[in-house]
């Protein structure tokens, strides 16, 4: 696995609140991509040469133990729709998850940082847990 | 009980609380009063859409830190009363946004027709209401500082992707 994310990765970003999505048009709402503030990054997992089942295994690792937390599905955003909006993906393997980068750049304030979330958000496609 | 003084200068009228208004300071005071109720209601406003109630349940859900799995910071109570007051602002018959909760703490007000059409508010864990929107080619961001009412800018900006005057 390489440290160097390229601009045509898939990203994962997974959706563990059924806010974050719209169930009418199955599209994935800016709430999912608003970074906590801190640290001020944004937790994605990359697709690299992950199966299928083990993008869900990843995400599902993520809500297990969580009372009433359930993993509805994923937001996949090609990396370069990320950079476009000048922020950074930055590989940050964890024992957990080798694939594990971090959105980084994020502007200080907040309403910009939502309009970066909408412009991810448009390009995102949600994909629906097969095994919610 | 109220008291209205005529006299050549502006009509002055002691409200209810006490205090002097004109008159049409009292007549402001008393639709906006009535507008919170209507927008409270269970048969006309939000609450007869549940809003409200959808407020409740996300600060249920999200009161708690890590609630998304996470890293993502719990959702306040005081949090939960800001939006409660800036959503009962808003002229009776607006269109109810969608509920959200962002892992930063605020929950968000989303109105949507598509994603190049939304505008998306947050109201935050620090105060003050946090926006941005997507219509078309425009972009628009911004943040008004006073969380318990909404500005004209921003329901303009709503009316713009719904297609309503508000």
């Amino acid at each position: 696995m390489t440290d160097f994310v390229l601009p045509d990765e898939l990203l994962a970003r997974y959706i563990t609140s059924s806010k974050w999505y719209r169930r009418a048009d199955q599209t994935v709402k800016q709430d999912a991509f608003i970074p906590p503030e801190i640290p001020l990054e944004l937790s994605t997992t990359r697709h690299l040469s992950l199966f299928e089942n083990e993008i869900w295994g990843i995400g599902n690792k993520i809500v297990s133990g969580q009372p009433n937390r359930k993993l509805h599905g994923r937001a996949d955003v090609r990396v370069s729709h990320v950079t476009s909006q000048l922020l950074s993906v930055v590989a940050d393997p964890t024992a957990d998850n080798p694939n594990h980068a971090n959105i980084r750049g994020w502007p200080l304030s907040k309403d910009a940082r939502k309009l970066l979330a909408l412009e991810i958000a448009r390009n995102a496609r949600f994909v629906a847990n097969p095994n919610p | 009980m109220l008291a209205i003084e005529m006299s050549s200068t502006p009509a002055v009228i002691s409200g209810c609380s006490g205090q002097n208004l004109s008159a049409g300071d009292f007549i402001d005071q008393q639709m906006r009063e009535l507008s919170i109720h209507l927008q409270k209601s269970n048969i006309l406003g939000f609450g007869a859409r549940g809003v409200f109630w959808e407020l409740e349940k996300t600060f249920n859900e999200c009161g708690v830190d890590g609630w998304d799995g996470e890293k993502a910071k719990a959702i306040t109570r005081e949090v939960l009363w800001n939006a409660q007051i800036f959503l009962e602002s808003f002229p009776w018959g607006s269109e109810s946004p969608e509920i959200g909760a962002e892992p930063d703490g605020a929950i968000s007000l989303e109105w949507y027709r598509s994603p190049s059409r939304v505008v998306s508010v947050s109201i935050n864990p620090r105060g003050g209401v946090y926006y941005a929107a997507i219509i078309g080619a425009k972009r628009r961001h911004g943040m008004d500082p006073v969380s318990f009412f909404v500005s004209y800018d921003l329901l303009d900006l709503i009316g713009e992707v719904t297609g309503e005057v508000l």
